[in-house]
């Protein structure tokens, strides 16, 4: 029995996010990142950009220059993350054999779900549009690869002005037929240097590679040469990735400008030490060892980390650490371009009681209060002093 | 200084004192053990400041004197020599020892004794008595639980308070309690109270070996040090300056359940799922359950689990007074308390998942542990 693999793709998933809070974006170039004079990027931009070629990744700058009256968006990651979040609960209902790949793509194993694929398919999309407002696109095969490439292939054939909603479904048996004549560089494994390569033995589309002989591929590329040579075919054994073993939690931010005041690197280390406890709790987990990543305007990065008698996944206890760490490698005033702090060593949140509280357990019973207020009523609700 | 003493003597003298002896001090001297001519014995002491033991031992004199010689050096010859008589012959002007013991000749090179940090000469006047016995069980029931963190000094001590004829040990290392009591033959002058490294009182316990004598302790005013003497040894330990946490408020005054249980199945218990424990963070699960029916036993299934080695579960029969109770305890913890308790039934006392739990020996009033459970988030 060949499998059901279903691949989803939200459109533009940032800017589609944006539209929902800001209706009157609807139809504009916009896109979703930083700002030029800081270094900025899209990360994210509209179907309207896109059409005056802005792509994401492209420096803002340039973004500008190709779409003078660009309207730029700044991104909110904890906003998206939420979102991305709801999604994928919304996909778990439908099979638990879910592997999230990015914040807005997700491979499903519908292999064993009794409705027909399409079925499925539509239900999704219009599950997510109606409940979330967000248009996403679909490529359904018999593996990954295939699946994932119906996407784009559904995405790129979409026409008019709004989102794609493509829907592509490669039956079994058509995998090869359905590959051959799309160009090689939309295979896994087909970077610029590997296109220019093929181009040279007059190969351009994947029916090209899957016509070449594979022996004269893997004398030519390797390894490499076998993936592509069965990929070519449509061949793809990969199972759905159920859950990716977390081995560390963490989050960084680099300055749009490098920052020498001591309070606001501190602000910013109690922050993000904040949002790595939060997640760690979230995940019912917790973390013997912190670690500090810093990045000097030269770019040279500074890592520093120190282990704690007990697993933690405490705000106060993450911070006091960070800063701690912070302090023995940062001399006061010295500029600081990126800044970081991960949590690692990672287990179930045991911890040894305390025969009598240093403060610990008391912050402990504030911190499930306060999370329970933020997962009420928002992250902006309630926020510790120390960083507003 | 010319002294002939038996190998044997010199080798246990030896090995009491090294273990004061700090190897690694920036202060070369610690690094020797005095000798020096004392009233017909020959005395040996060593010190790295904070912990300092004196041994006599018996010796023929010929001649009085003093030097400091290398421990490991001296310590390694005198284990190699015959067991004869040993000669030591310091030649001042060099500073170097003459050691001859059967047809082997040695010389070691010393530091004058001018250099070694001065002991205190202990006034035992008013110094209170202990029964060697006594002492030496109570600083096993309790040094262990002292902490081995050098962030909170405190606690790495051991409390001793004496009043009139009652002397009482405590520890606490800021998740367990141990708490020993015992009598006094004869009661103190003066109520005292007094933080001592526990790491001094171990050395103590190792080295009073002689069941039949007395320990005496004295605390000479605003020194800030506490004197040992037993038999030919003497300990001195600088006290660890601070405030004891309040015990007695940690100590719960009641319970919702209390399992009795054989000491030695339990122990056993402990040490199967410690093996499994170790791997993680020690935890080990006491489910408590009271007796389904009249005829039947309660019981204890202790459980640990380790996601790379696997998962023990052991059911000791027990006495369930009270409520059934699902609680988790470092077992490294338990382990070490069910240790040092002598009595062959003990009783666990608890409340909740979150509150202290308390180790009773049965039928001795003068012994009890309390240990914080582990929370399982």
């Amino acid at each position: 029995m060949p499998r059901v693999i279903l691949h989803l793709d939200l459109d533009a998933f940032f800017c589609a996010v944006e539209e929902t809070h800001n209706p009157s974006l609807r139809g504009k170039p916009f896109a979703v990142g930083g700002k030029p004079d800081e270094r900025g990027v899209v990360a994210s931009c509209s179907y309207a950009a896109r059409r005056r070629g802005v792509r994401s990744a492209m420096p803002m700058s340039r973004a500008l220059r190709l779409c003078p009256n660009l309207i730029i968006v700044p991104a909110r990651h904890r906003l998206y993350s939420e979102v991305s979040k709801q999604v994928m609960e919304n996909l778990r209902n439908l099979t638990p054999l879910l592997e999230q790949i990015s914040i807005d793509e997700a491979f499903l194993d519908i292999s064993d779900t009794r409705e027909p694929p399409a079925r499925i398919a539509l239900d999704l999309q219009t599950a997510i549009k109606n409940e979330l407002h967000l248009p996403s696109s679909i490529g359904i095969a018999s593996n990954k690869l295939v699946a994932k490439i119906a996407t784009e292939v559904g995405k790129k054939s979409a026409k008019g002005d709004g989102p794609p909603f493509g829907l592509t479904i490669v039956p079994a048996g058509q995998e090869a037929a359905f590959l051959a004549p799309l160009p090689a560089n939309m295979l896994w494994g087909v970077g610029p240097k590997t296109e220019a390569r093929l181009a040279e033995l007059n190969i351009h589309t994947i029916g090209d590679i899957a016509n070449w002989p594979e022996s004269d591929l893997i004398r030519r590329f390797g390894e490499n040469g076998r993936d592509l040579a069965r990929h070519a075919k449509g061949q793809d054994e990969r199972p759905i990735v159920l859950e990716r073993e977390t081995k560390s939690i963490s989050q960084e931010i680099t300055y749009s400008v490098d920052v020498r005041e001591d309070k606001v690197i501190e602000k910013t280390l109690r922050e993000l030490s904040g949002e790595v406890a939060r997640s760690l709790r979230k995940n019912d987990l917790a973390g013997k060892t912190v670690k500090l990543k810093i990045r000097w305007p030269d770019f040279t990065t500074l890592t520093r980390q120190t282990t704690l008698s007990q697993p933690t996944d405490n705000d106060e206890e993450i911070i006091r650490t960070a800063l701690k760490l912070l302090r023995e490698v940062r001399k006061p005033n010295q500029a600081v371009r990126l800044i970081g702090v991960g949590v690692s060593s990672l287990g179930a949140p045991i911890r040894q009681l305390p025969l009598w509280d240093a403060g610990n357990e008391k912050s402990r019973k504030l911190q499930e209060v306060v999370d329970e207020l933020q997962d009420k009523f928002g992250k902006q609700v309630i926020k510790r002093g120390d960083v507003v | 200084m010319k002294v002939t003493v038996l190998q044997e003597n010199l080798a246990r003298g030896l090995s009491i004192v090294s273990r004061a002896v700090s190897p690694r001090s920036t202060l070369p001297v610690l690094s020797n053990i005095l000798i020096a001519t004392d009233e017909g014995r020959l005395r040996l002491s060593a010190t790295n400041l904070e912990l300092g033991i004196t041994c006599w031992i018996a010796a023929r004199i010929d001649e009085d004197g003093s030097t400091t010689v290398p421990a490991r050096t001296f310590g390694d010859l005198i284990n190699a020599l015959p067991s004869d008589q040993v000669q030591l012959t310091l030649d001042v002007k060099s500073q170097s020892l003459h050691v001859k013991g059967g047809t082997s000749n040695n010389d070691i090179k010393c530091i004058d004794a001018q250099e070694f940090p001065p002991l205190p000469v202990p006034e035992m006047e008013g110094a209170i008595q202990l029964n060697v016995v006594d002492f030496k069980e109570m600083i096993q029931q309790v040094a262990f639980a002292a902490s081995t963190d050098e962030a909170r000094p405190v606690l790495m001590g051991v409390l001793l308070s004496v009043d009139k004829d009652k002397v009482t040990m405590a520890a606490a290392d800021g998740f367990r309690l141990s708490v020993r009591k015992a009598l006094l033959s004869n009661p103190a002058q003066q109520p005292l109270s007094v933080i001592i490294p526990a790491r001094a009182l171990n050395e103590l316990a190792r080295v009073s070996t002689d069941g039949e004598e007395a320990i005496y302790m004295v605390v000479p005013k605003n020194r800030g040090q506490v004197l040992f003497r037993v038999k030919d040894v003497e300990v001195v330990s600088q006290l660890i300056d601070g405030t004891f946490p309040d015990y007695q408020q940690i100590i719960p005054r009641s319970y919702k359940s209390r399992t009795l249980v054989s000491t030695a199945s339990l122990l056993k218990a402990c040490k199967q799922a410690e093996i499994f424990a170790r791997e993680g963070s020690n935890v080990a699960r006491l489910d408590i359950k009271q007796s389904k029916g009249e005829m039947q036993p309660g019981e204890v299934e202790i459980s640990a689990t380790s996601e790379e080695t696997g998962k023990n579960e052991t059911i000791v029969e027990a006495t369930v007074d009270g409520g059934s109770v699902l609680i988790a305890f470092n077992v490294k913890f338990l382990r070490e308390a069910l240790e040092v308790i002598r009595t062959p039934n003990v009783a666990l006392e608890t409340s909740a998942a979150n509150a202290p739990g308390v180790v009773r020996p049965v039928g001795d009033d003068n012994f009890l542990h309390v240990i914080m459970p582990m929370h399982l988030g």
